[in-house]
């Protein structure tokens, strides 16, 4: 009897040969496909990072992406990528209105936030994601969109400085500075016009005093405040009692032809709609909010003048100069001198910048 | 006599067998040391991103008086004339930065930090000037770098006119 248990025919060896071959061929594939399967958290980690540079060193595309370009409304679908830097050469420095109006989830309403996917996140793989923006400081707000954070994501936290808005204060119980300045006239009249002059060409042309966006006024691409307070107080002492203040309209003009009236100011401490003249007794507050519709003029125009036009209505009592036929009040047109809006800190309370850290989480 | 082999594991099956599990067992402990490298770079990646950042807003101007001065609190804080005052309020000012978060979790983010300048006199890198620190270096720590150059008017490295000094932080999670 032959025993050939134990031997190996030369099929057996060839076959097992390539056998060998081809099965250490496969495994040496899995660590690579390992990788990609395993990697989720380190895919994570750097889309975090690619969208936080994109929002913190980037100003979008198109730059302006959060105004409306001039006569038209903000349109959604002309953003084609966010970025909240103020300008490209100023990385981590903040625009507090593209802030705002990223943060405007009435405005990007996609389901899921694809708004915020499609320009900010990008990729075909549906991540999932959370950026918020923290102030740091005595005032620690937050912001933030997207998705509630689960337990394990990638991220990126980037410091930022937020540029605030500028505003200024004219301030009527100082009437000895401001009658200096020529800013109150019209001894005996009822009707005054006080005008506000942005010079464009000398805030953000090419002799401007200020060359950092970071620090610069832009009228068109900023809001700005302008608060008016003790109104009553510009008049002559005697005659304070003697009128009732209304606000009949304030006006901006681009000096191109173009004129809007701004309707929403917030009179004595209130918000108001004006369709019509309103009763004033002391302050007025002027906010030009870029994320509101700011139609009408060219905000980019070398000159815009803002005109607030008041009337002051004789009253019956309480009055000492009962024959009085009117009284001075803040009115520089067209006697006395403009009040300019610009980079004199006597005038304007220059932009600040704030710190903050923005956070991009995806998952 | 009946032969019966079923169910012996042959020689050279054997073999086969121990190879195909060595081979397994070396590829998938290569394959993980690749995601350790990959993990690092990205954990490094994020301190060094938060250092770089940190530095980069102690030392921006926060308006434009302060800008045409060539003022921030970094060099405010490097011209402090002795060291010793350094220490608490740059250690304020960077932990209050890089331990605060956005919707996340907070970490425990320790630092080191120093000064280099060049010599004037000497023509020396006068290195490793302390400035402060959250914790003593202990060696194990895993630390990112981040730097900063900084102009200050200081009677330092043998110069009292406006000069550059480079600021460095090593800063790792506890």
């Amino acid at each position: 009897m032959t025993d050939d248990s134990g031997t190996l025919s030369i099929d057996f060896i060839v076959g097992f040969t390539i056998f060998l071959i081809a099965f250490i061929w496969v495994v040496s594939l899995v660590p690579g496909l390992l990788i990609n399967l395993q990697g989720f958290t380190i895919d994570y980690d750097a889309v975090a990072y690619r969208t936080g540079v994109i929002l913190v060193e980037d100003p979008g595309e198109p730059s302006s992406w959060e105004i409306a370009p001039f006569q038209q409304n903000f349109d959604k679908s002309k953003v084609l990528r966010f970025g909240l830097a103020v300008s490209r050469d100023d990385p981590n420095i903040l625009s507090i209105d593209k802030v705002n109006r990223f943060f405007d989830t009435a405005t990007f309403n996609a389901p899921d936030y694809r708004d915020y996917h499609d320009r900010s996140v990008f990729g075909d793989y549906p991540y999932r994601f959370n950026i918020s923006l923290r102030y740091i400081g005595s005032n620690k707000s937050t912001r933030s969109v997207g998705n509630v954070l689960p337990d394990g994501y990638g991220y990126i936290r980037r410091f930022v400085k937020v540029k605030s808005m500028s505003n200024a204060s004219i301030d009527g119980s100082n009437n000895a500075s401001l009658i200096s300045k020529g800013y109150i006239n019209g001894d005996n009249e009822t009707i005054h016009i006080f005008s506000i002059l942005m010079n464009n060409n000398d805030m953000i042309g090419k002799e401007s005093l200020i060359k950092d966006p970071a620090y610069q006024i832009i009228p068109g691409r900023e809001s700005f405040m302008i608060n008016f307070t003790s109104l009553n107080s510009t008049m002559w002492e005697d005659r304070e009692n003697c009128f009732n203040i209304s606000l009949n309209s304030i006006l901006a003009e681009d000096g191109q032809g173009n004129q809007t009236a701004f309707k929403d100011p917030i009179i004595d401490e209130i918000p108001i709609h004006m369709e019509s003249p309103k009763p004033v007794i002391s302050n007025i507050s002027i906010l030009y909010n870029t994320t509101t519709n700011r139609k009408g003029i060219n905000w980019d125009a070398p000159q815009i003048k803002i005109s607030l036009i008041f009337n002051l209505t004789k009253t019956n009592s309480g009055c000492i100069c009962s024959t009085c036929p009117g009284s001075r009040f803040l009115n520089n047109t067209p006697v006395g001198s403009p009040f300019v809006y610009d980079y004199n800190p006597v005038n304007v309370t220059q932009p600040q910048l704030r710190d903050a850290v923005v956070e991009v989480a995806v998952w | 006599m009946v032969s019966s082999d079923g169910g012996q594991l042959y020689t050279i099956e054997g073999f086969a067998a121990a190879l195909i599990m060595l081979i397994t067992a070396y590829l998938v402990v290569n394959a993980t040391s690749v995601y350790t490298a990959g993990d690092t770079h990205i954990s490094d990646m994020q301190l060094e991103a938060l250092g770089t950042d940190a530095l980069k807003m102690m030392g921006t101007p926060m308006n434009y008086t302060e800008s045409v001065n060539g003022n921030s609190t970094l060099r405010t804080i490097v011209e402090l004339p002795d060291s010793n005052d350094m220490v608490t309020p740059f250690r304020e000012q960077f932990l209050e930065l890089v331990n605060i978060t956005g919707a996340g979790s907070r970490q425990d983010i320790q630092f080191t930090a120093s000064y280099t300048c060049r010599d004037d006199t000497t023509n020396n890198v006068n290195t490793s000037n302390p400035i402060s620190y959250s914790r003593n270096l202990t060696g194990g720590e895993h630390t990112a770098r981040a730097t900063k150059w900084v102009i200050v008017n200081k009677d330092i490295c043998g110069s009292d006119r406006d000069h550059a000094v480079l600021v460095e932080v090593l800063l790792w999670r506890d």
